[in-house]
């Protein structure tokens, strides 16, 4: 092929004309990887592809869409922004690829979302109405951006640490006792910690998974001025998709990469898990429970390290200097689980798809805004895989996560309880 | 224009409204690069956007269907998982019937069989199988295949060495025809039962499958029992992180790998002979060293950095690696005794034993096919020789030695004569001879690489006096039909228009690659297409 110059700018889906173009319709994006095919049931990664079947709601599919508009013969309609949008982003498709190709899906995607909103086609509506709520308040329920750290009020924080607590929305205004918990948490280990109160702004996630990049970019902006300001080097996050936001998306909106930015991002599982090997958190409390544990897909295969890449790419698609590629192996899957498994009483056990190939609880991508039956019905399935293996509880580390299971059990009646990691920490460290 | 609106409704009121569309938006999801045979010149050239696209769940509904179509005399592309380019429509107002909704799956213990629907893939019938402790061949297609497409068609692995080419193991099941008539084949013929696969009657899988399969070109299977093989039961665990997943082999000596490195590719060739005759293994194989330097590489730029070395150039003719997998299906003991008379078969070919992982994520659920496409965007096998395989390795050398003048756009691959291994113990041998190529449009002679794996590789094949079973629908039948006598060109006529006076089912299969030749430029028809092969 003649040599092209391309870089992994998402504002220009021609950078990802080539991963377009060589998708091999393997369906590596569909399937579980074949070596942990658990059999005939639960055998599919991707919620959007199994929910509405046609292959313009598969990850093959809408690249080709991509490519098809890229080339002219088709434009935005109705339909192609439907299948644009019923689609969580939640990375599965990437990871299931890169078990054999080098191909950029989940840039492909979200290029792709970018683009739709730059030609005046999307978001959906209802992400619109997100956006404004977050430029107005700053968060996306539309609560005074005042209140965002009412839930702190008598916990001591740190003004000199090193350490800043990113909230986040859900944290701030819905599910308080996560970050409650936290702050207990961080406060058991010793580690002084600070929290940005009001400048705290949503991370973004509701902007940049829905591709209105610009308006992300402002509040990401916002957010890393004010971390730079506060003279933090460590932003710490109970939440997947604020974790995956400040780490990926943020220099991934301004051509960097993560080891550019000036900070750290770690969440909550993190820290805890290297506090055990350091041995300055001990787990008192007997929990006598079989519980599971649910990969949120932004901290889980979509939370490596983004690398900012230009270059060449030559015959064969050969790139160079080579291109960085994020295969998901290395994504947040082993703390978690030797948390849990380390708290005394809790009998642990794996749900059947686990880590790079975890089914999303439907949330993610602007899905439980726009199509929240869609979130629900993907929330059923994985709420299914927790009764198969007979866990009480599910624990996630997310609390878009906690949120959507909750709705599910709330309508299906079902008796499982939903717990955020944090919480269950807490318990365990009293 | 589409299909008639009233054709439309009659297939809308039978599966309902949610799994059928029209919208040309949808249907470009279901343009182009399909599977094998992907960028080669009917993928490129002749695909086209199916113009409805319907999802039938069960028998009854695809027949309505077909029937509907055959009133309306509409073509209709049945396709289960997309993995062969002949799937594609290739006519415009098609019907594309989706059959993944048929993904029923039933596993017959007793029996020892499964009986699948055209939307279940290997991987999920091979866990099912191994959980009962049986197996299935996954072919080198690899998991992602449709266990129907593959069995009714042609899938071969190291693992046929002992379960037999896919055709061998299919029984009883239902076809619907190309007007929509339901023919329940083997045991379904007197019974609800699709255990066995001869009935009253001539044997009608040979007429379903030929040699190599219709395509799609003669109605649609919608269910199928195939044989299911005991293996051991001490299980195989999943391990390691993508991409680093394989299926680790139990402790216990029920299963493993052995890596032969044997002086000479003629010496690579008598053993598996010996083995065979031996009675021993479980697979049986060549390792072309492409793909030894693919299963190092941990990206396309570091298959190029090993590939693009004298190290590399020269292990084409130096390095002759057979790979033999040992099953103890009944003991340990009987792998022990497998292994004694390996050594001794391979010791007196002064083979010398190398390294090799206990584990398998190739061959049993085989989930590195599309490894096969990382190296340069583009790939397929021009030879499948089913002969002897002393016929087959000689015939690919013989390709090895024509490439050159091909190269590029074909990838430089040193002379590789290709993957080479013995099936059936022993007596079949088998050859694919392997191609990759950038298939950027706009490189410089591109067509070559049509002209070769069309017309080039099938003329040598009859020349030579190789039968190669891709020819049959990856060149052209004017050709090989009659350079292969009895001439099976116009055999797949005759039953055609007995079945299909019409040409509705997937036309123009399987005269795609006729068709496309005859309107290229590059294709000297006097010499080719037009040869008299009676003269030799």
């Amino acid at each position: 092929m003649p040599e092209e110059y391309v870089k992994f700018d998402l504002t220009d889906m021609k950078n990802f004309e080539y991963d377009m173009k060589r998708c091999v319709r393997c369906k590596g994006c569909k399937w579980v990887d074949h070596i942990y095919m658990p059999g005939a049931t639960y055998s599919t990664r991707c919620p959007s592809e199994k929910r509405y079947l046609f292959d313009s709601f598969s990850a093959w599919g809408r690249l080709r869409l991509a490519l098809s508009l890229l080339n002219g013969r088709i434009e935005f309609n109705d339909r192609f922004v439907e299948a644009i949008y019923k689609c969580q982003l939640c990375g599965a498709c990437d990871a299931g690829c890169k078990r054999n190709l080098d191909l950029e899906i989940g840039s492909a995607l979200e290029s792709l979302r970018i683009k739709c909103v730059a030609d005046g086609f999307g978001p959906m509506p209802e992400h619109k109405a997100i956006a404004e709520k977050i430029e107005k308040e700053h968060n996306v329920f539309g609560g005074p951006a005042d209140n965002r750290d009412k839930w702190a009020k008598g916990i001591q924080t740190d003004d000199k640490a090193e350490f800043v607590y990113f909230v986040g929305c859900y944290g701030s205004y819905k599910m308080q006792g996560i970050p409650k918990a936290t702050a207990n948490i961080l406060k058991a280990t010793g580690q002084s910690f600070k929290i940005m109160g009001s400048d705290e702004y949503c991370c973004g996630y509701p902007l940049y998974s829905t591709g209105q990049i610009e308006k992300a970019k402002k509040v990401a902006q916002h957010n890393i001025d004010t971390i730079a300001k506060s003279g933090a080097k460590t932003v710490i996050t109970a939440c997947a998709e604020c974790y995956k936001t400040l780490k990926v998306d943020y220099p991934k909106m301004f051509n960097k990469s993560t080891s550019d930015m000036g900070y750290q991002v770690i969440h909550l599982v993190e820290f805890v898990a290297d506090q055990m090997e350091k041995g300055t958190i001990k787990f008192k409390n007997n929990i006598d429970m079989r519980v599971t544990y649910h990969d949120a897909c932004n901290l889980a295969r979509m939370s490596e390290p983004w690398v900012y890449w230009e270059g060449k790419r030559k015959l064969y698609g050969i790139t160079e200097p080579t291109a960085p590629r994020r295969k998901g192996t290395h994504g947040v899957y082993h703390q978690p689980r030797n948390i849990l498994k380390a708290i005394p009483g809790i009998d642990y056990v794996d749900m059947i798809r686990i880590r790079e190939n975890a089914w999303c609880c439907g949330a993610g991508g602007g899905v439980a805004e726009a199509f929240p039956e869609f979130a629900q019905w993907s929330a059923e399935e994985r709420l299914e895989e927790v009764d198969e293996v007979g866990a009480a509880a599910l624990i996630t580390a997310c609390p878009r996560c906690k949120d959507n299971f909750s709705k599910a059990i709330n309508a299906s009646g079902d008796n499982i309880k939903v717990m955020d990691i944090a919480e269950m920490i807490n318990e365990a460290i009293k | 224009m589409g299909i008639p609106q009233e054709a439309y409704k009659a297939m809308e009121d039978i599966v309902g409204s949610q799994y059928i569309t029209d919208d040309q938006v949808i249907a470009q999801a279901y343009v182009g690069r399909l599977g094998h045979g992907k960028d080669t010149g009917i993928d490129l050239d002749m695909n086209v956007p199916p113009a409805v696209i319907v999802l039938p769940r069960t028998t009854k509904e695809v027949q309505g269907i077909l029937k509907i179509a055959h009133r309306y005399k509409i073509n209709y592309v049945p396709a289960s998982s997309f993995w062969i380019s002949h799937c594609a429509p290739k006519r415009p107002d098609s019907l594309l019937l989706d059959l993944k909704r048929m993904n029923d799956l039933e596993i017959d213990e007793e029996n020892m069989c499964a009986i699948c629907g055209p939307g279940v893939i290997f991987s999920q019938l091979q866990e099912e199988a191994i959980k009962r402790g049986m197996y299935t061949t996954t072919p080198g297609g690899g998991s992602q295949v449709s266990v129907v497409a593959n069995h009714i068609n042609w899938g071969l692995s190291p693992l046929n060495y002992r379960n037999g080419v896919p055709g061998r193991r299919v029984l009883g099941g239902e076809w619907v025809l190309p007007d929509g008539e339901l023919l329940r084949i083997g045991s379904m013929s007197t019974t609800d039962d699709p255990f066995w696969g001869e009935g009253p009657g001539p044997d009608l899988r040979g007429l379903l499958r030929g040699w190599i399969g219709w395509f799609g070109a003669m109605g649609v299977v919608t269910k199928l029992a195939v044989k299911l093989l005991p293996f051991h039961d001490e299980g195989l665990k999943p391990v390691g992180i993508s991409p680093h997943t394989t299926l680790q082999f139990p402790e216990k000596k029920r299963i493993r790998w052995y890596n032969f490195v044997m002086p000479t590719r003629e010496s690579l060739v008598e053993c598996m002979y010996d083995i065979g005759k031996a009675e021993i293994a479980a697979a049986l194989t060549k390792v072309p060293q492409q793909w030894r330097y693919i299963a190092k590489a941990g990206c396309r730029e570091d298959f190029w950095e090993g590939w693009n070395t004298d190290e590399a150039r020269n292990s084409i003719n130096n390095i002759h690696i057979c790979r033999v997998m040992l099953v103890g299906y009944a003991s340990e003991e009987q792998l022990e005794y497998e292994e004694r008379v390996l050594m001794d078969i391979m010791d007196s070919y002064g083979a010398k034993l190398g390294r090799t992982r206990q584990s398998d994520n190739s061959w049993i659920k085989n989930a590195d096919s599309a490894t096969m496409w990382m190296m340069t965007g583009a790939y397929t096998s021009v030879q499948v020789t089913v002969d002897t395989v002393d016929c087959g390795v000689k015939g690919g050398e013989g390709l090895a030695r024509e490439k050159p003048a091909f190269t590029p756009p074909l990838m430089d691959d040193y002379g590789e004569p290709g993957w080479f291994q013995v099936s059936e113990i022993g007596h079949m041998g088998y050859i694919e001879f392997l191609q990759y190529w950038d298939p950027n449009p706009d490189q410089e002679n591109l067509y070559k690489k049509d002209e070769w794996n069309y017309i080039k590789v099938p003329t040598l094949d009859a020349e030579w006096g190789m039968f190669n079973a891709f020819n049959i629908y990856a060149s052209p039948m004017n050709l090989t039909g009659k350079a292969y006598g009895p001439e099976c060109r116009k055999w797949f006529e005759k039953v055609k228009a007995e079945f299909d006076p019409d040409k509705l089912s997937n036309d123009p299969i399987p005269w795609d690659v006729d068709e496309y030749v005859d309107k290229v430029d590059w294709v000297n028809k006097e010499d080719y297409i037009n040869r008299d092969w009676s003269k030799g």
